[in-house]
């Protein structure tokens, strides 16, 4: 009882910063200290966005943004794991791959963009790739990390129950590893939702980086601009919280959290 | 030397080799050797010439200083590890890898994190192929013969280490093994649940009439359950002596047959 009073006191004090801030901008703008024109209140900025915007555009390009993250990110996924996963358990596979994926790795998903752009065009692929590659590292790191560090006694345990090969890796060695991969999704879903939008500022005709950068464009109001920056903000707290949420009840239960 | 001392120990009719007895052999150990490639080149001899013959539904402890290879020569009847040298059968069958009836109870933290008590136990069962409703029974009755058929359900970060190892137990059970692999079971358990876990080992033993091989550093535990004790020496590791415990059980700490051979074992290990 106490441990659930502490955490909705904790979420009280939050709430109260965040607030406070908000207060602070809305009468710093009112009282003339900073101009509305370069930085709207918050109450300015949703007025003008409402304005400027309809509601069906901006379900359009929210759902647009999220296909993108969604598809980019689980074939990254898939892709990290399947080849984190082979890496870790087959000795061989995993010397020839992760130098590889060790040099590749650093370069930020942005420093792709001109090549995307080069090998796929402005279109849809060209963002997809950049998602891609977002999901892809953080997730094959995670699978290859945490299928060697799988505890051997687990593997024994398995093998004196005549498992072996294909049927160990996937009934132990696969579920032993999983609160690796479940943190190493948790964190490729960040990454794909952080280059989500820079993809869509770069050559987009929808979705939200794309509405932001159009704003921009046509000279038309900051406060569709701080709106759309906002909502970006909130989507990726929501999905965040939801896979968080997930990954609780699917390994939490065993796993401790 | 490494194979003498036990003469004084043996039925009068048993032949003069250490480790050899009149009963049918069950668990068949020939000239096995196990050695390491050293760090600095050159070989680390783990088990040398290790010759043991274990009847049916015979206990066996194997006691020794760390080192001595007790563990090593666990794993090689288990087929997790590979003799160097010589031959190891199970019934008529040589092992040549795990899963081959041997079922093995680990120290502690072997139990599958992801599966509650229930799901560790017919875990054993789905290489047999049943059904599924059956294969819950199963592990249901096992789970009820280590007394834990209230935690089910639990997983075993909600379980003690007592509880942990109970279900290791029956897990082990549950491939139906004609011999049991217990790797130091109850070592890291608190002396309480230890003695407790002893009398539940013997009477499931007693129940069940599987052939065991326990490994412990502790004389005592290998004293109230055993019906002979294997003494390994080591660097290299290698039979030092074979003790029979004669005494019936259930066993008494106190009484002086115990503690005569309590004290035998005890300097024959410190000598």
């Amino acid at each position: 009882m106490s441990g659930t009073a502490l955490r909705s006191n904790d979420l009280a004090l939050g709430l109260i910063g965040t607030l406070a801030v908000i207060l602070l901008w809305e009468t710093s703008v009112r009282t003339g200290l900073i101009d509305p024109a370069v930085f709207p209140s918050p109450s300015l900025a949703i007025a003008a966005a409402s304005e400027r915007l309809t509601a069906r555009q901006l379900g359009e390009n929210l759902s647009w943004s999220l296909a993108r993250v969604f598809s980019g990110f689980a074939l990254g996924a898939l892709a990290g794991v399947l080849v984190g996963v082979l890496a870790g358990w087959y000795r061989r596979f995993g010397l020839v791959v992760s130098p590889l994926v060790e040099l590749l790795r650093p370069i930020p998903p942005l420093a792709w963009i001109p090549l995307a752009i080069i090998w796929f065009g402005l279109g849809e692929p060209s963002k997809f790739f950049i998602i891609f590659l977002g999901a892809f590292f953080p997730v094959v790191t995670a699978a290859y990390q945490g299928m060697r560090s799988v505890d051997p006694m687990l593997l024994r345990a398995g093998q004196t129950m005549g498992l072996s090969g294909v049927p160990l890796l996937l009934r132990v060695a696969i579920p032993a590893a999983a609160p690796d991969l479940a943190t190493g999704l948790r964190i490729g879903w960040g990454l794909s939702f952080g280059v989500l939008v820079a993809a869509e500022l770069i050559a987009a005709d929808r979705g939200l980086g794309y509405m932001i950068i159009a704003e921009r464009n046509a000279g038309g109001s900051v406060g569709v601009i701080i709106v759309g920056i906002l909502l970006i903000g909130a989507l990726n707290l929501l999905t965040d919280a939801a896979i968080g949420v997930a990954i609780r009840h699917w390994v939490g239960r065993w796993h401790g959290s | 030397m490494s194979c003498a001392g036990d003469i004084s120990m043996r039925e009068p009719d048993a032949t003069p080799q250490a480790g050899r007895r009149t009963r049918a052999p069950f668990i068949r150990i020939e000239a096995v050797h196990k050695a390491f490639a050293a760090r600095q080149g050159g070989e680390l001899m783990v088990l040398d010439s290790i010759d043991l013959d274990i009847a049916e539904n015979e206990f066996v402890s194997l006691i020794g200083r760390s080192g001595c290879g007790k563990t090593t020569l666990l794993n090689i009847i288990a087929g997790l590890d590979a003799a160097t040298s010589g031959r190891i059968a199970i019934g008529e069958r040589p092992v040549t890898g795990p899963g081959q009836g041997q079922g093995v109870v680990f120290q502690q933290h072997a139990l599958f994190p992801w599966l509650t008590a229930l799901g560790n136990v017919s875990f054993g069962f789905r290489k047999a192929g049943l059904p599924l409703e059956e294969r819950r029974e199963r592990s249901l009755e096992l789970l009820r013969l280590v007394g834990l058929e209230a935690a089910a359900n639990k997983y075993p970060r909600e379980m003690s280490g007592g509880m942990q190892q109970r279900v290791s137990i029956a897990r082990a059970l549950a491939l139906d093994p004609q011999i049991l692999l217990m790797d130091e079971p109850f070592g890291a358990l608190d002396e309480l649940t230890r003695i407790e876990l002893q009398q539940e080992l013997l009477r499931i033993w007693q129940a069940r009439r599987k052939t065991v091989v326990f490994v412990t550093h502790s004389i005592d535990e290998a004293l109230m359950l055993s019906d002979r004790i294997v003494l390994l020496a080591p660097n290299p590791g290698r039979i030092q002596r074979i003790f029979e415990v004669p005494m019936p059980r259930p066993r008494s700490r106190t009484e002086p047959a115990f503690n005569a051979l309590y004290d035998e074992i005890w300097s024959e290990l410190s000598s």
